[in-house]
């Protein structure tokens, strides 16, 4: 069992298997979360990861830059040790970026067509 | 007048200019992406002048679960079945772009309080048809197609849902999709045998928000695509380049005879016109383009973004908007080479022209608009989807979005913002919504076709 805390809602604390996305297992479990197309790909559920890993290969909607600011895409996102989030549009402030005052990196796109560069993976 | 002799809808364009004036909307509006965890709903909106609730919003059928990002609508039947009198008007077909389901919506049982009648689910258009993000609805005869953006993953190009009048999956419509890349809107012209389409993105290229840069990455679309309507496949390209980045809305002129039409390429600002010659091939030319305007705080000059465009049931008019300038325009397009500037107008926008309109703050800008069947009376929201309304006008989260009315001169050409009509979003009873697509019960200037 890996332990799911949400800080901006009070440290509330929930226990999931990991199994399951978290969108899933945490709605499951009686947590209210935003959420759209349930495949990875429209950011609706996007939260702030703050501590710990998840695995979320699937996903195709964030961008490089979105992922290094810690975002998940909870639909598809699976927990791979205890984690602690910000959720909710309260979490969205780095998430969306007016894209012609403040362009991407080439290294910074999405993964399929960003430039080669290391990147920071929490 | 509608339902009198026959099927539903109008005998001809100018039977439907002479047609009673709307009463009541239908317009679409959304909690998804906004913060606010209720399902998005299809509000009523009284628009007869001497009712007591005019410019109020009436009845709100809410879907049934979230996070459906409606978007775009269309009805199950239209003039295209005027003389099939088995058939009405009845059901607004309304799809979730991010949940893939398509909700029929029965409106006639009691125009004011509509009714869910029943929900194709997107699971089932995922597995029969390989489909996901669908866009624009249009009836066809007695049956409907609706296009879609992406396959079930969210890959382009997507394709076309065929349904039959009872809202049943027949299965894709197309034969081919030939070498299209993107899919978004589309039109038809039967007596010319003809439909056009143009190209937005994959689902999964801008459902999670705009970067320009996969503009340049060739994520987004910038050709029409022309299709021999009979045979369901496309048979000419026609590459816009850099003049039709992103083409979004199509529309041929009303009159049926006429292979004249139109697109709006949204991030160029331009305006598309194409037709067909003598030899039969298609051709296209730009006969508007709106520059883009400094900005104190923007390293590149803003762009209009001309997310959607119109044209006046007696063909005299086009109509188009720039969301982030915030200016709605209307042309003059007797000759629809030569286009006459002949209206515009300003509410909200990122220049700063139209902050308040008739007391309420605009956050966003002029975005869907639909137009009466006699051309005098066009009713104007401001959001466009809800990850792009984040980007560019964040203050819309707790503001909402608005509707606000355009009176148009017919005659001699003008536009003026009615000073009687607003409908405040941001006064909504579970919190801020965004409204999006209008459509009238008596029909409208993009619900109908004629074969």
């Amino acid at each position: 069992m890996k332990t799911i805390t949400i800080a901006n809602r009070n440290n509330t604390v929930y226990k999931v298997k990991g199994k399951r996305p978290l969108l899933s297992e945490l709605r499951s479990l009686g947590l209210v979360l935003p959420y759209g197309c349930q495949y990875g790909g429209c950011i609706t559920c996007a939260a702030k990861l703050i501590k710990g890993k998840v695995d979320q290969k699937s996903q195709v909607a964030l961008n490089n830059r979105q992922i290094n600011d810690g975002y998940v895409i909870l639909c598809v996102a699976r927990a791979k040790t205890n984690c602690t989030f910000d959720i909710g549009v309260e979490s969205h402030d780095k998430l969306y970026r007016n894209p012609f005052i403040d362009p991407l990196e080439p290294h910074e796109l999405k993964a399929d067509i960003a430039t080669c560069r290391e990147i920071k993976h929490d | 007048m509608e339902g009198l002799c026959c099927g539903p809808g109008y005998a001809s364009p100018s039977e439907a200019i002479k047609a009673p004036s709307e009463k009541l909307l239908y317009t679409i509006a959304i909690y998804t992406g906004t913060g606010i965890q209720k399902p998005d709903y299809l509000a009523t909106i009284d628009v007869d002048p001497n009712s007591e609730s005019y410019s109020k919003v009436i009845h709100r059928l809410e879907m049934p679960g979230i996070g459906d990002e409606l978007h775009h609508m269309g009805w199950n039947a239209c003039s295209s079945c005027h003389d099939d009198n088995s058939m009405s008007r009845k059901y607004l077909l309304v799809p979730g772009v991010r949940s893939n389901n398509i909700y029929v919506v029965d409106t006639a049982s009691n125009p004011k309080a509509p009714n869910l009648y029943k929900v194709i689910q997107g699971s089932e258009i995922k597995s029969k048809t390989n489909l996901s993000g669908p866009h624009t609805v249009h009836c066809l005869g007695s049956e409907i197609i609706i296009s879609f953006l992406g396959d079930a993953k969210g890959e382009a190009p997507g394709g076309y849902l065929h349904l039959n009048k009872d809202f049943e999956i027949i299965g894709r419509w197309e034969n081919s999709m030939g070498d299209i890349p993107f899919s978004y809107d589309f039109w038809y012209q039967p007596r010319h045998n003809v439909m056009v389409s143009s190209e937005w993105a994959a689902p999964n290229t801008f459902m999670p928000g705009f970067d320009l840069e996969e503009v340049g990455h060739l994520k987004y679309g910038r050709r029409l695509h022309i299709w021999d309507f009979k045979k369901k496949k496309p048979i000419q390209t026609m590459y816009l380049g850099e003049d039709g980045l992103i083409p979004l809305e199509v529309k041929f002129l009303h009159n049926p005879n006429s292979s004249h039409g139109f697109c709006g390429a949204a991030l160029s600002a331009n305006v598309i016109h194409f037709w067909k010659t003598k030899n039969d091939s298609w051709e296209w030319e730009k006969i508007i383009d709106i520059d883009n305007e400094p900005h104190p705080d923007w390293p590149i000059p803003i762009p209009g973004v001309m997310s959607a465009l119109l044209v006046s049931m007696d063909d005299k008019y086009l109509y188009i908007n720039n969301w982030l300038h915030g200016d709605m325009r209307q042309y003059n397009i007797t000759d629809p080479h030569n286009p006459i500037l002949t209206g515009q107008v300003w509410m909200g926008g990122l220049l700063g022209k139209a902050p308040k309109v008739n007391g309420v703050k605009v956050a966003g800008g002029p975005q869907m608009y639909q137009l009466s069947l006699d051309g005098k009376r066009m009713y104007v929201t401001t959001s466009l989807f809800s990850t792009w309304d984040n980007q560019f006008y964040p203050d819309i989260r707790t503001n909402g979005g608005v509707m606000l009315m355009i009176d148009c001169d017919v005659k001699n050409g003008g536009m003026k913002i009615n000073k009687d009509f607003v409908v405040n979003f941001g006064d909504e009873p579970n919190g801020p919504s965004r409204c999006h697509e209008s459509r009238y019960p008596g029909g409208d200037c993009t619900s109908d076709i004629w074969l």
